[in-house]
């Protein structure tokens, strides 16, 4: 049992590393395109929604078999990791964009016109007035996302990275004890969501005694 | 450093001399605004010398809030000349940033829900726009913001966040945010409106002393006591018109019209 737990584990660094890393490509792409989504010129929003939706139309592990069997085999080859790094990262791009975006539109349009009437410009205002307050709220559903995204880091499995769930299906055609194997596999996820739902908690408790209205 | 020496919140400059001559400081011609189908300012004239305060009353809906945003540009005129100073922006063409921004620089806003920024504290809500837009260093931009939150009577709030001050506290660090930009002119949209009347007296007091002090206001408000005694003109606007505009104590006891003699009197009788 805890030989066989020790071989899972050595999916955690991968299913830690995979979500740590398409979380940070999505909390950074997701920015700019959440601007592209509200820019004022309307051929920018058009192609930001036609890339948001067309990533989000198509599922997850169909990504990740078109980057890896489809763009992954042609001029370029790649590794399995790098193929979900960019498959999970872009998907997470949208989400987070989207996210932003909720956050944005909670913004009072006074703190618009504050800042307009104090002549701040666009540029000012979207980083020192308007940003801070949308990161803030869109820290609870990033949180709730990140262990989403963690959960769905399970898919890379199918392309090769040897994550939790890949270590759990190879253990499991060695041993036939699928649930005690898979049984094991789900607690180690749990046991991850954990500290994320603890932190971002905090941070949240942090920032509302801080600033709340 | 000369920024030390400054009066703060005074208004001294190249413009003085135009208080000397006739012509207002602030000039609304023909002002046209309309949502729509829906028009909610009608060709307003209206004009305010450098020194004076304007006190705008009238029924809700009538377009007070909308006129005032149409002299700083946050809500464009559809038709209808803005004068503030040396800026002059017709409505028709096309406004360009350059003269946005000139306006704007003469203009101060307090807003009826005040506006501060709540992911900051009441110092930075002062200091942020000095360093942003006038280019001043962050001890200066604090130094006077300092010199404001006590002229406003708050200076040992401003390590605070805005949440933790009360409403007429928020709105006084409201009015110390436009003043740190040095304003020729403020614009007050309700500012008591959403206190309880003894938090109200608080930011009144500081508005009257601003008054004292020789700053140009434009105030719209429903505190006829500070229309009547603060102000030293009044404008009556109803259904996007100015109904009545004159000396206040003239238009407030002696209203020529029977629709402002209607609204007085409902006034009065609250
Ligand atoms: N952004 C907008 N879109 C559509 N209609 C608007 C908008 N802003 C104001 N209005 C309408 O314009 C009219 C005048 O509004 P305004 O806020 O200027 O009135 P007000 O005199 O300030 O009233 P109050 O005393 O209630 O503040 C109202 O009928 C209002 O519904
Ligand atoms: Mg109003």
């Amino acid at each position: 049992m805890l030989y066989q737990l020790g071989l899972i584990l050595r999916g955690l660094p991968w299913t830690i590393l995979i979500t740590a890393v398409s979380l940070l490509i999505g909390c950074i792409l997701g920015y700019p395109i959440m601007l592209g989504r509200n820019a004022r010129s309307l051929p920018v929003r058009l192609v930001s929604i036609a890339f948001i939706s067309l990533i989000r139309a198509v599922p997850p592990l169909v990504w990740l078999f078109i980057i890896f069997f489809g763009v992954g085999t042609g001029a370029f080859s790649m590794s399995p990791l790098t193929a979900a790094l960019i498959g999970l990262g872009l998907i997470a791009a949208t989400n987070m964009a989207e996210i932003y975006r909720g956050g944005l539109i909670s913004i009072h349009h006074g703190q618009w016109e504050a800042a307009q009437a104090l002549n701040l410009g666009g540029a000012h205002t979207f980083r020192d007035v308007i940003a801070p307050q949308m990161f803030r709220v869109a820290l609870p559903s990033s949180a709730t996302y990140a262990i989403g995204l963690m959960k769905d880091t399970a898919i890379a499995s199918t392309i090769g990275v040897p994550e939790l769930a890949y270590q759990g299906a190879r253990l499991t055609q060695e041993t036939f004890q699928g649930l005690k194997v898979f049984g094991m596999v789900g607690l180690i996820y749990i046991l991850l969501s954990l500290p994320i739902a603890w932190l971002s908690r905090r941070a949240d408790l942090y920032l509302r005694a801080k600033v709340a209205r | 450093m000369p920024q030390q020496l400054r009066v703060v919140g005074q208004h001294v400059g190249k413009e003085a001399p135009l208080a000397l001559t006739n012509k207002p400081y602030v000039k609304l011609e023909q002002i046209t605004k309309s949502y729509g189908a829906h028009t909610v300012l009608r060709d307003v004239n209206l004009s305010v010398h450098s020194g004076g305060v304007l006190a705008i009353i009238g029924p809700s809906g009538s377009g007070k809030s909308t006129l005032l945003r149409c002299i700083n540009y946050i809500e464009p005129p559809n038709k209808g000349i803005v004068t503030v100073g040396d800026v002059t922006i017709e409505g028709e063409t096309p406004v360009s940033r350059r003269d946005l921004r000139a306006l704007r620089s003469k203009l101060g806003m307090v807003f009826q829900s005040f506006n501060l920024f709540p992911h900051l504290t009441v110092l930075r809500n002062i200091t942020l726009a000095q360093e942003r837009v006038l280019g001043r260093t962050s001890a200066e931009a604090e130094l006077i913001a300092m010199q404001l939150l006590t002229r406003v009577g708050l200076a040992d709030k401003a390590a605070q966040y805005p949440s933790r001050c009360s409403g007429g506290q928020q709105q006084r660090i409201a009015i110390a945010r436009a003043l740190a930009l040095d304003p020729k002119v403020m614009l007050f949209d309700e500012p008591t409106s959403a206190l309880d009347p003894e938090l109200g007296l608080e930011v009144l007091s500081v508005m009257r002393e601003l008054a004292t002090s020789g700053m140009t206001m434009i105030v719209v408000t429903h505190e006829m006591s500070f229309a009547e005694n603060v102000s030293d003109h009044v404008a009556i606007m109803a259904d996007g018109c100015i109904l009545e505009y004159g000396p206040s104590r003239e238009v407030i006891r002696n209203p020529q019209s029977a629709r402002a003699r209607q609204f007085l009197r409902a006034v009065n009788e609250r």
